[in-house]
């Protein structure tokens, strides 16, 4: 008897110490890199070049995030890239929640529906080079290339498939008597839409928009090519052009790195629960 | 599809209660807008950003790739000459190998280390939400920053990897002066940012499954391995499917960090054919040529977000 006890339970330790192993493990993996940038936006100027390098800074300095907005505009690329984002991001979400609510609810012919949603997915799959070279050739003939309503217009097609997946899925799980009783009492359909359907998709609407920035955060490749004056670049490239041909400014761009990253990761933390819908595009929910 | 039903009977029954009695009057064309035509009408805004964002590069493609470029300008029409010349060209077709080699590699080592890790945060785990949390902070960083990052981690000098090849008793390395040890930091940063995807979508898969198998193979006395493969895998088929698919795609995307980390080199052993193109439509001004390529990627994605939607349905169909 005491054999068939104690031997399940030397198994069980043993397992429960590999199990935490193997997570700290994982979380050195993970961690290591985001703490290397966070504590090299901290060192001097002489101790970035230390061989080998300092796990910790033996001078904790401000100098590097100091830099970023003395000596170089960076205030102004945040500022930029905030007002694109934001701009892109409600568009694409007012946009998207329409023809969500529209797919999602009305009457469409079901090869048209079938239709629409491959032509989504599409523009989600698509490298972003293919669009960029004939869109530059157009914003090149009416004039658009290096404006911000260029970009606006661009990165709101860009999150446009992520705002009308995930909406059309949030809205899709809303059960329809709701709606139905609005009718009854004589409001319209879009009026209905307002006043029942997005007050309870609400928490989806709000994941969706968090999601929607996120994407539009990080994007770098159209930045870099439709916008050229520095008044008006975004983040992302802002940072490229901390990079040249004989020096990187590795303190200042691991500081900018810490503060582009630190509000995405605030956000994701909040809508980790739809993240995995927004990446699969409601393939898996 | 019961609430559509539902919905149109009571459309019904109240426009009968709304005509009873009175005169039937003409709808006037606006009205109509915002009832038969109302779905299409929602939809419009988007279709036109769609159309904008697919139709027209594919008509711009089939266009320009039919013309030689010479100095950013159309020269002459040369028909397929732009698509002969892309599968004699070896540099284009080594940026698709060196996409294709990065793609199966990142995504199988993710495929891998994420199913691994989904099993297993599933299981009795205290704190189990934060390391959730944790494991998903790279897909957070900014491209860019990611590139950064690693080209920081990989310096031979003050980066931190000669540090810990050396506490293994390993040799130090320069990863990036070398066409193999660039492609392999590549694939490690694409592993270190996109795992936690393949992790999510699998996780979810997993939590999504039926109780009943297990517990029959439970009762049936199946040890672990048995019914990973007799019940966990062919149930999780559909999420691994979505993921790996997801997953490749993303690779075939891939330009950001590649931009960054290494600008394709050294030689072309990092070109992606995303950075290959960029490079003959915006350093060498190739359009026509570039647009003959992107027009090839066009149809590829195309192809393959047709098979995702097929799968995306099948899965609903059989649940």
């Amino acid at each position: 008897m005491t054999e068939d006890y104690r031997r399940p339970l030397l198994r069980d330790v043993i397992g429960e110490v590999f199990k935490y192993l193997v997570l700290f493990v994982v979380a050195i993996w993970v961690l290591l890199p985001v703490y290397w940038m966070v504590t090299t936006s901290f060192k001097t100027k002489l101790e970035l070049s230390t061989v080998p390098p300092n796990l910790w800074p033996e001078k904790l300095t401000w100098t590097n995030y100091r830099n970023l907005f003395v000596g170089r505009p960076f205030d102004t690329y945040l500022l930029n890239s905030l007002i694109v984002v934001l701009s892109a991001a409600a568009a694409a979400i007012v946009i998207g929640t329409l023809a969500a609510y529209s797919l999602a609810r009305l009457d469409l012919k079901a090869k048209f529906k079938s239709n629409i949603a491959f032509w989504i997915l599409s523009t989600r799959m698509l490298p972003a080079i293919v669009v960029l070279v004939p869109i530059y050739a157009m914003y090149n003939a009416l004039n658009l290339l290096n404006t911000r309503i260029g970009l606006i217009l661009l990165y709101t097609g860009a999150a446009l498939p992520f705002a009308v997946w995930m909406m059309q899925s949030f809205i899709e799980e809303l059960p329809i008597d709701l709606e139905e009783a609005a009718w009854v009492d004589g409001d319209t359909r879009i009026g209905a839409l307002f006043r029942i359907v997005m007050p309870l998709v609400a928490p989806g609407l709000v994941a969706t928009s968090i999601f929607t920035i996120i994407v539009l955060w990080n994007e770098f490749l159209f930045a870099l090519m439709l916008i050229s004056t520095t008044s008006k670049v975004t983040l992302p490239v802002g940072i490229n052009g901390l990079i040249t041909m004989y020096d990187w400014q590795w303190g200042q761009m691991t500081a900018i790195g810490t503060i582009a990253v630190i509000p995405i990761l605030i956000f994701t933390m909040y809508v980790q629960r739809y993240l995995v819908r927004g990446l699969t595009l409601g393939g898996v929910k | 599809m019961m609430g559509k039903t539902n919905e149109q009977e009571l459309l019904m029954s109240t426009q009968a209660a709304m005509l009873d009695g009175a005169d039937v009057p003409k709808i006037p064309w606006y009205r109509r807008l915002t009832s038969d035509w109302l779905g299409y009408v929602l939809l419009a805004p988007t279709l036109l950003i769609l159309l904008l964002m697919i139709a027209y590069p594919t008509v711009y493609f089939i266009g320009v790739s039919l013309f030689r470029w010479q100095g950013g300008a159309m020269k002459d029409f040369i028909w397929l000459g732009n698509f002969v010349r892309l599968f004699t060209d070896q540099q284009f077709l080594n940026s698709l190998r060196v996409t294709a080699l990065f793609a199966i590699c990142a995504v199988s080592i993710e495929f891998v280390l994420g199913l691994g890790m989904a099993l297993f945060l599933r299981t009795n785990l205290k704190l189990r939400g934060l390391w959730r949390s944790l494991v998903i902070v790279p897909m957070t960083v900014t491209p860019v920053v990611i590139g950064i990052i690693w080209r920081l981690m990989y310096n031979p000098g003050f980066g931190v990897l000669n540090p810990i090849l050396q506490f293994f008793g390993l040799e130090s390395v320069d990863l990036l002066s070398t066409p193999f040890g660039a492609f392999l930091g590549v694939v490690i940063l694409d592993v270190w940012n996109w795992t936690p995807v393949m992790f999510l979508i699998l996780l979810a898969g997993l939590e999504g499954m039926p109780i009943e198998p297990f517990e029959a193979a439970k009762i049936d006395g199946a040890g672990p391995v048995r019914t990973f493969f007799d019940h966990t895998l062919p149930l999780l088929r559909p999420s691994i499917l979505i993921a790996l698919l997801i997953r490749t795609m993303d690779c075939v995307r891939m330009f950001d960090q590649v931009f960054i980390l290494t600008q394709g080199g050294p030689g072309t052993s990092t070109e992606v054919v995303s950075l290959y193109l960029y490079k003959t439509a915006f350093k060498f001004y190739d359009v026509g040529y570039a647009a003959a390529g992107l027009f090839l990627l066009l149809i590829f994605v195309t192809l393959v977000s047709q098979l995702y939607i097929r799968l995306i349905r099948g899965k609903e169909e059989t649940a």
